[in-house]
């Protein structure tokens, strides 16, 4: 039994050596050969003889193969040399600092503005239990906050604050003024997340039946609220870093908006540009970000916990009660909304230019024209084929991966971590700078990020099943296990993994979109509804619609997600465990581990 | 086969649920031995590991440590577990009688199968009926689906499908616990009626000490030392 965690571990060291190694050996890997283009650029009257070739080779030190060309970037690193640019020739590291520090700059910013709206999101959970009414789970407020997007959100903010009103300053950091708007789309939405977070652990702690007997004892509501915040708190930090992840890949797409020299635009810009050393020195800086504020979770952690917790130790609160109504009609309208827009646009043409350039809407056109004079209502609904179907196989790939991952157990526990920590913008932008931007490429940055969820879900679900007491039994009857597993465990395993698959379709689209917004997925003329929105944005002054549309799936996009995922999954696995037997869970011990002391 | 040999003999036999740093002994070192024809319960309280004894005889769970026979021979071990033309040797009642079938199969779908994978035997029609004669088990419930059997029924045709197989021994985990007084009382009747007609050994998992009183032999386990906790 000791093996298993003996592989946990291994698993994870070897995929740490296995990403630094990736790292170092970026330029080698995207094997699109660079000596050959760099030499016709530089050197136009040099033949392209493999001496030469060799030559431009070793100056930009990728002679060897991936493993040298690796060593020597990491020994690199530790003398404090990031090389040269591919592109300009110069030294990395100074620009590269100074992206650094303009990023850390407006992440201080964004946590403030988070901090703030989370704040405001726990004041009404906190204030009934001072006053001991019973909880509601977090409210439309929240969920409005976390629906959107941060590349969403900037365009919002850019096009209605900066373009229509003139309040702010549409683009640049040359002080604070310019940093209003960035710090908003950035701190908006992981404030609603961070306030939502904590305030169902509320909500749900609040239930909890230690609360009642402090209550009951006597003890002063000040006294109660601040052992069910500490107690919330505790249950909420571990998914601070998720908080996080969210800033650090949001942020890329807030800084390409608002034109921010900050180490997001700096990579989106070496992946364009497909500089690697650039891109490499930008992820490396990312990673390091990554790693610190894991660390101050970690110490954050400590602080509540007093000490070291194994995982599991401590139970997650009950669900906050709530009814799915409200949920169920968002989710229900939000998507009638989308089929309806399905339904008249499918028909009509995307690629013709038939239009008047910049055509207002009208009764023929009802979503105007874009730049080019096509029709915005065909585009934006053929841009739903585009978006949804490579998210459909996006979910459905990543969960054959989950099961397939679930049934290798303990040796997917490395990769699992290293992709929960990822950024899909990030992967993104790292796939687009290897492969060229693509759908293709777009789509496997957001399965890199869509499989973890997954296969923790079908771990859980793969367990469910081997411990169904009749599928224990099997092997009495002469079933072999091979057969155990194709006709018994897996069938009672994929429904609820297909379920939570399309639970976050929505989501999914949002984050190719995401990438089709920076450009590092579907390429023009293709309709796809990050690509329309970019496109539409240039022209943002003088044909609003051109953004109105594709923004308006979006939001739809966005609104189902939020609403689908705060559908309660239904327990219909626990009703098959019967009563009579001793097998389910022991839950009783609980409540005497829950109490903060 | 040699009838000197015992049908079932552990020694000093643990379990450990778990892993890493969370694993536990759920079974302290036991050694028994069951004789054909003889029927042993085995008792203790709740966390003693009755249930995972029960399991390791039936080749379900492996052993942590220790020696498995049956009829003599290696039956399972930390990594193996019993070989498939041996699987008919061992069968068993559960303590929740549905889990001896597949919810979505008849009753004789599921006996018929599990007869031809063990036995090998191309007709077990004839086999089923006398199983079930064997079991009181009326002939017209092998039609039906598991959930559509009362407690006592389902109890009967699990019985009767580890009958059809013809093992020589029977693990019954607590099989009557989720049974009322009276039906309990018939269940127990029958096992114990069939031990003595048939010369199929019996190990018994029992809460009830008026059960237990019946069997040829009692066999009391004692919690580890780290489950106490759980067991208060």
């Amino acid at each position: 039994m000791l093996r298993s965690s003996g592989l946990g571990l291994l698993s994870r060291v070897v995929s740490g050596l296995a990403l630094l190694f990736v790292a170092g050996a970026l330029p080698w890997l995207s094997q699109r050969d660079p000596a050959a283009s760099i030499l016709r650029a530089r050197y136009a009257e040099l033949e392209p003889t493999p001496e030469a070739l060799d030559a431009i080779r070793a100056q930009l030190g990728l002679e060897g193969g991936p493993l040298p060309t690796a060593l020597r970037w990491w020994a690199g690193v530790f003398r404090g040399d990031l090389g040269n640019s591919w592109v300009s020739g110069g030294p990395i590291g100074p620009g590269v600092w100074a992206a650094l520090g303009v990023s850390a700059t407006l992440t201080v910013f964004a946590v403030v503005v988070a901090l703030m709206v989370a704040s405001a999101l726990v004041v009404p959970a906190a204030r009934r239990v001072l006053r001991g009414a019973p909880q509601r789970g977090s409210g439309p407020v929240g969920v409005a906050l976390t629906a959107l997007p941060e590349f969403l959100l900037a365009s919002a903010l850019l096009v209605v604050v900066a373009v229509q009103l003139r309040w702010l300053p549409p683009y640049g950091w040359s002080g604070l003024h310019t940093a209003v708007l960035p710090s908003l789309a950035l701190g908006i939405p992981a404030g609603g997340l961070l306030g939502r977070l904590v305030a169902d652990a509320v909500a749900g702690v609040a239930d909890e039946r230690w609360v009642e007997v402090w209550r009951l004892a006597g003890a002063r509501p000040s006294v109660i609220l601040a052992g069910v915040l500490r107690r919330a708190a505790a249950t909420v930090v571990d998914q601070l870093g998720l908080v996080f992840i969210g800033l650090l890949g949001g942020a890329v797409a807030v800084e390409q908006v608002f034109a921010i020299p900050g180490l997001g635009r700096y990579l989106l810009g070496a992946a364009n540009a497909q500089d690697l050393p650039a891109l490499q020195a930008g992820v490396l800086l990312m990673a390091l970000a990554a790693v610190v504020l894991g660390l101050l979770t970690g110490v954050a952690r400590r602080a509540l916990l007093g000490g070291p917790l194994a995982a599991g130790t401590l139970p997650a609160p009950p669900e906050p009660r709530g009814d799915d109504r409200a949920a169920r009609w968002t989710a229900g309208t939000a998507l009638a909304a989308l089929l309806l827009l399905l339904a008249v646009g499918l028909p009509r043409d995307p690629y013709s230019i038939v239009h008047p350039r910049l055509a207002p809407p009208s009764g023929d056109l009802p979503f105007g024209a874009d730049a080019s004079g096509r029709d915005l209502l065909a585009r934006v609904a053929h841009g739903t084929l585009g978006t949804l179907l490579p998210s459909l196989g996006i979910v459905l790939l990543g969960i054959v991966t989950a099961l397939l991952l679930a049934a290798l157990g303990e040796l997917s526990r490395g990769p699992a971590e290293i992709a929960n920590a990822t950024p899909p913008i990030l992967a993104g932008v790292i796939i687009a700078a290897l492969l060229g931007p693509s759908v293709g490429g777009a789509a496997l940055a957001v399965l890199w990020v869509t499989w973890p969820p997954l296969t923790t879900h079908a771990a859980a679900l793969l367990d469910e099943a081997r411990a169904m007491p009749h599928i224990r039994w099997l092997p009495l009857a002469g079933v072999p296990p091979l057969e155990i597993w194709f006709r018994h465990v897996l069938p009672a395993t994929l429904p609820p993994l297909l379920r939570h698959g399309m639970l976050r379709l929505p989501g999914v689209a949002l984050a190719l979109a995401a990438l089709g917004f920076l450009g590092l997925g579907a390429q023009p003329p293709l309709p796809e509804w990050g690509l329309l929105l970019s496109e539409g944005i240039d022209y943002v002054e003088r044909a609003p619609w051109t953004t109105l549309a594709p923004a308006t799936a979006l939001v739809l996009t966005s609104v189902l997600a939020v609403a689908l995922a705060g559908l309660r999954p239904r327990q219909r696995a626990r009703r098959q465990v019967g009563p009579g037997t001793k097998r389910s869970a022991p839950a009783g011990s609980a409540h005497q581990a829950t109490q903060p002391s | 086969m040699n009838a000197s040999h015992a049908v079932l003999e552990l020694t000093g036999v643990t379990a450990v649920h778990g892993e890493g740093k969370r694993a536990r002994t759920v079974l302290s070192p036991t050694s028994l031995a069951v004789m054909p024809g003889e029927s042993v319960a085995v008792v203790g309280r709740s966390g003693a590991g009755k249930s995972t004894l029960a399991d390791i005889a039936l080749g379900l769970r492996h052993p942590a440590s220790g020696t498995v026979l049956v009829q003599g021979t290696e039956w399972c071990t930390a990594s193996r577990r019993p070989r498939p033309d041996r699987r008919h040797l061992v069968q068993g009642v559960p303590q929740d009688p549905a889990a001896a079938f597949v919810p979505r199969r008849t009753l004789r779908r599921s006996i018929e199968q599990a007869v031809r994978r063990l036995t090998g035997e191309a007709n077990p029609a004839e086999r089923i009926r006398r199983a079930a004669e064997l079991a009181s088990l009326d002939p017209a419930l092998l039609d039906r689906r598991p959930g559509e059997l009362s407690g006592g029924q389902a109890q009967r045709a699990a019985l009767a499908r580890a009958l059809a197989v013809k093992p020589v021994l029977l693990v019954a985990d607590e099989p009557s616990s989720a049974l009322d007084a009276a039906t309990a009382a018939a269940v127990s009747a029958s096992l114990l009626s069939l031990v003595q007609d048939t010369g199929i050994a019996l190990l018994l998992v029992t809460h009830d000490p008026a059960f237990a009183a019946r069997c040829t032999r009692t066999v009391t386990l004692t919690a580890p030392a780290d489950a106490s906790g759980l067991a208060a």
